[in-house]
């Protein structure tokens, strides 16, 4: 950490401050800087470039520009800030794509939502917004969503206007003799899910892909500015809401935060219970996902089969299967009721009973694993690259899990090591998810233990213990929280004004976006039949993807 | 007024219709409680109305032709591939009584009409005016081809074990011993039928999550019905070929008779589903390279295996 504190100075900097245990925020005087600090960052050691993300403020006319970068093997990390106008024809800065590769479609992302135009940038287009929306920076604070939404007809117009446009031309430039063609693996596509991809092919070899996302663009971290503090939950587990818990779990441990509160420790285990549930539940749907792309459905089936008893649990908790809206700022939303316990331990059991017939047909199923193994390979040097997390990370050997690096809730007395595998082939991830299927389930048995000790110790009151008041005003300030989401590393940036009762900006890092950016690099010179394989091991979720 | 029976009831239309109907259901029901569910239910005992169901409602859809399309191609080949595949059922000796056509060259007719199939199918594929059906056709095209030529040679062994192409002569003479011999050629010849029936591991033109649903992308209604009446007789016709070819058709212990027939075409079928539901499919690339470089070279050892054996068990048949 003094390395970088001595690199820093180097540059003229406001400030340079410790930020928890492996944090180093620091502000730039002037956003010239900033490459020369990311290239010196990078031949630190720092090669990752986890997300960049502008905060509007009007008041002060300024967009502050966020950026972290994470070491993933020293586990040292830095929250860089700079100033840049705010006005239209003035908002540049230097685009970081030549030197940290993964901040390609991070800064379209902020092109898209702020109009900050990034210099240099290799492929600078809108990403995520719609026609409609296109050079009209959604997500300032001056942007008015009410008059955008009364003339809906006129942009879908817009919309339907520029997809034809591009279908007329975008075969324009091939040979009609050869066999080129542009495919779209699009939305109405029985595996692709909501997204579309452009393929660009020749026969069935791919040739260039180009990912054409934004189809479920809820438009979330708006969303969660004009809900309170609570309610913003809501919006925060539609992440994806396989694993809805531990999204929530992030932006609720921002709020406490700046706050100030401390949860109680029974709040702190019960959130490790819920997030291994959701985590397993999203790993089970992951799993039948990879092997449905591949054409057998069985594998989705007995899945949802044991899924099932899981839901069952949240079910019996909070009500919901799904989105369950069951973790809030302050603890945990609802009491234990040691019968729902019960529930669990049917779920543990069938599990148990179950797991092994799935390893055997499936795990180790030889035409899976003939064609798994060839496609879909990340090395080390691309996880670090690319800003990879969690099990494309893992995957490929790179030994980063934010419930061991930073840990948070009550994974510090938790039981766990690194699962890797050192492949990073498609069917090395396929494995991965298995043994963190299993290595959740370990988890949870031991928080299970953990909570019923307590209770039955007098420790813990579950039906007290479970919320700590958290004010429905806070004061101004900002906060980041990492967790590891179920598809990989989620990072949430929470800037609050002085007694506001809203959030006023919440930056959601998604871990399928880093991923889907690899997806051309992965599926160049493969054929047509690879496309579903690689895009299921990715273990992306469109919810995410998008927001 | 034999004929029209026979045209018409048994083994015409009305026994095709029937199969197809029955083998759509078994193909659900047996596969439910592989995946853990329950399959067809709730509309007649253990959910056998529901095909008649599914047919009927298909039949009254809309048959949407989309404005580009080869009209030739797109709305009569499906006609045409039905009635090619329902021919064979012509040729086999479903009971002593039976075939329909007596001829010389029975075993001629099943391959030929059996093979050309895929090849119509393909033409559908190019009729429509879609990119991914385009695809499917291709796909149809490369895996016929590959895997004929080894249904074809592991078809013609039993004939050069019995030394001719006559389908009744060969149910006659086949024996125990016989079955032994040609266990290589049973088992070829049921590899090379998932390939050529487009079944997993095998399904690659029909890889819904590759190129949406192959050649039959741009199909619904009555037109889409033909084509997957077509497919389930082509499985009728298939395993019909493998009961008379290796399994002696009619023949039974204790008894010969059509039901014996009918057990050995559900032994076949349930084989195959069981494979569909613990198998992935497989690329194109490595479906040409199992078969051109392991399938076809035993295919030929296995013809040398039968000449040899022909010689040396059989020399006085």
């Amino acid at each position: 950490m003094e390395a970088i504190k001595t690199l820093l100075g180097k540059f003229e900097t406001e400030y340079v401050e410790d930020y928890k245990k492996i944090w180093i925020k620091a502000k730039l005087v002037s956003s010239d800087d900033l490459t020369q600090v990311a290239e010196a960052l990078k031949a630190e050691g720092l090669r990752s470039l986890s997300t960049v993300s502008p905060t509007d403020f009007p008041d002060t006319d300024t967009i502050e520009m966020n950026y972290f970068f994470e070491d993933l093997e020293t586990k040292r990390n830095l929250w860089l800030k700079c100033d840049i106008p705010r006005e239209i024809q003035m908002c540049e800065i230097d685009s970081l794509t030549p030197i940290f590769p993964s901040a390609q479609w991070h800064e379209r992302e902020a092109f898209s939502m702020f109009g900050v135009k990034f210099r240099n940038h290799p492929d600078l287009r809108p990403i995520i917004i719609s026609e409609d929306y296109v050079g009209k920076a959604p997500y300032r604070r001056d942007f008015d969503w009410l008059e955008h939404e009364k003339d809906v007809v006129k942009h879908v117009q817009t919309i339907v206007d520029a997809f034809k446009k591009e279908q007329e031309t975008n075969e324009i430039n091939l040979d009609t003799d050869s066999s080129e063609t542009v495919l779209n693996w699009g939305p109405t596509h029985p595996a692709s899910g909501p997204i579309r991809l452009r393929i660009h092919t020749d026969g069935e070899e791919i040739i260039h892909i180009d990912p054409d996302i934004g189809y479920v663009w809820r438009a979330l971290e708006h969303l969660v500015t004009q809900k309170d503090f609570v309610g913003a939950i809501v919006a925060v587990e539609r992440l994806c809401f396989m694993d809805n818990i531990n999204s929530m779990v992030g932006y609720c441990m921002a709020v406490e935060e700046i706050a100030g509160t401390e949860i109680t420790e029974f709040a702190k285990w019960m959130r490790v219970l819920l997030g291994e549930t959701a985590r397993i539940s999203s790993h089970f749907m992951g799993m039948g996902g990879f092997f449905n792309n591949l054409g057998l459905h069985t594998m989705g089936m007995w899945n949802m089969d044991m899924r099932e008893y899981f839901l069952d649990f949240l079910e019996s908790y909070s009500g919901a299967r799904i989105a369950t809206a069951s973790i809030e700022p302050g603890g945990v939303r609802y009491g234990l009721d040691m019968a729902m316990l019960d529930e669990l331990q049917k779920a543990l059991d069938k599990f148990d009973g179950g797991i092994d017939d799935v390893e055997m047909i499936f795990e180790k199923n030889p035409t899976m694993r003939i064609r798994a193994r060839e496609v879909g390979i990340l090395s080390a040097e691309d996880v670090h690259t690319y800003g990879l997390s969690g099990i494309m990370a893992r995957g490929s050997g790179v030994k980063t899990d934010i419930r061991l690096d930073e840990p948070y809730a009550a994974y510090d007395q938790v039981e766990m090591e690194y699962i890797t595998t050192s492949d990073g082939t498609a069917a090395d991830r396929f494995t991965m998810l298995f043994r963190e299927l299993k290595q959740s389930v370990k988890i949870l048995k031991q928080a299970k233990k953990r909570i019923e000790e307590g209770v039955a110790s007098g420790e813990f009151a579950p039906t007290k213990d479970h919320m700590v008041k958290v004010p429905k005003k806070l004061p101004a300030g900002e906060a980041i929280s990492r967790v590891e989401w179920a598809r990989g590393e989620v990072l949430m940036h929470l800037v609050t004004e002085e007694k506001a009762k809203s959030p006023y900006r919440l930056k959601m890092r998604a871990p399928s976006f880093n991923h889907t950016m690899m997806l051309n690099m992965l599926l160049e010179g493969k054929t047509l039949s690879d496309v579903p394989l690689v895009m299921g091991s990715l273990y992306v979720c469109q919810g995410d993807l998008d927001r | 007024m034999e004929t029209v029976i026979q045209a018409f009831v048994f083994p015409g239309l009305l026994y095709v219709l029937l199969w197809t109907v029955g083998l759509f259901w078994f193909f659900r029901k047996f596969m439910a409680p592989l995946h853990k569910r329950v399959g067809p239910y709730f509309n007649g005992p253990h959910g056998s109305y529901q095909t008649l169901f599914d047919l009927s409602k298909l039949l009254t859809k809309e048959s949407i032709t989309p404005k580009g399309v080869n009209p030739y191609l797109f709305s009569i080949m499906p006609l045409l591939a039905v009635i090619t595949v329902m021919l064979p059922a012509a040729f086999i000796p479903w009971t002593e009584s039976t075939p329909v056509v007596h001829t010389e060259y029975g075993l001629l007719a099943l391959i030929v009409l059996i093979g050309i199939e895929p090849f119509l199918l393909f033409l559908t594929g190019f009729g429509s005016d879609n990119k991914y059906s385009f695809l499917g056709g291709i796909r149809v095209l490369s895996q016929a081809i590959s895997m004929e030529t080894a249904f074809f040679l592991a078809a013609l062994s039993p004939a050069l074990l019995f030394g001719t192409l006559n389908l009744e002569v060969i149910v006659e003479k086949s024996s125990w011993s016989s079955f032994a011999v040609l266990i290589p050629g049973f088992i070829l010849y049921f590899i090379a039928l998932l390939g050529l029936l487009e079944q997993p591991p095998f399904n690659i033109p029909d890889a819904e999550q590759e190129i949406v649903y192959g050649f039959y992308t741009e199909y619904s209604g009555t037109n889409y019905f033909m084509l997957k009446l077509a497919e389930f007789v082509e499985f009728m016709a298939v395993f019909a070929g493998v009961a008379t070819l290796f399994m002696g058709a009619y023949k039974g212990i204790l008894w010969d008779g059509y039901s014996w027939f009918f057990l050995k075409m559900m032994f076949v079928a349930v084989v195959m589903m069981t494979i569909r539901a613990a198998t992935p499919r497989i690329t194109l690339k490595q479906m040409l390279r199992f078969s051109w470089r392991y399938l076809v070279p035993i295919s030929l050892l296995n013809v040398a295996w039968v000449m040899l054996a022909k010689n040396l068990f059989f020399a006085g048949a």
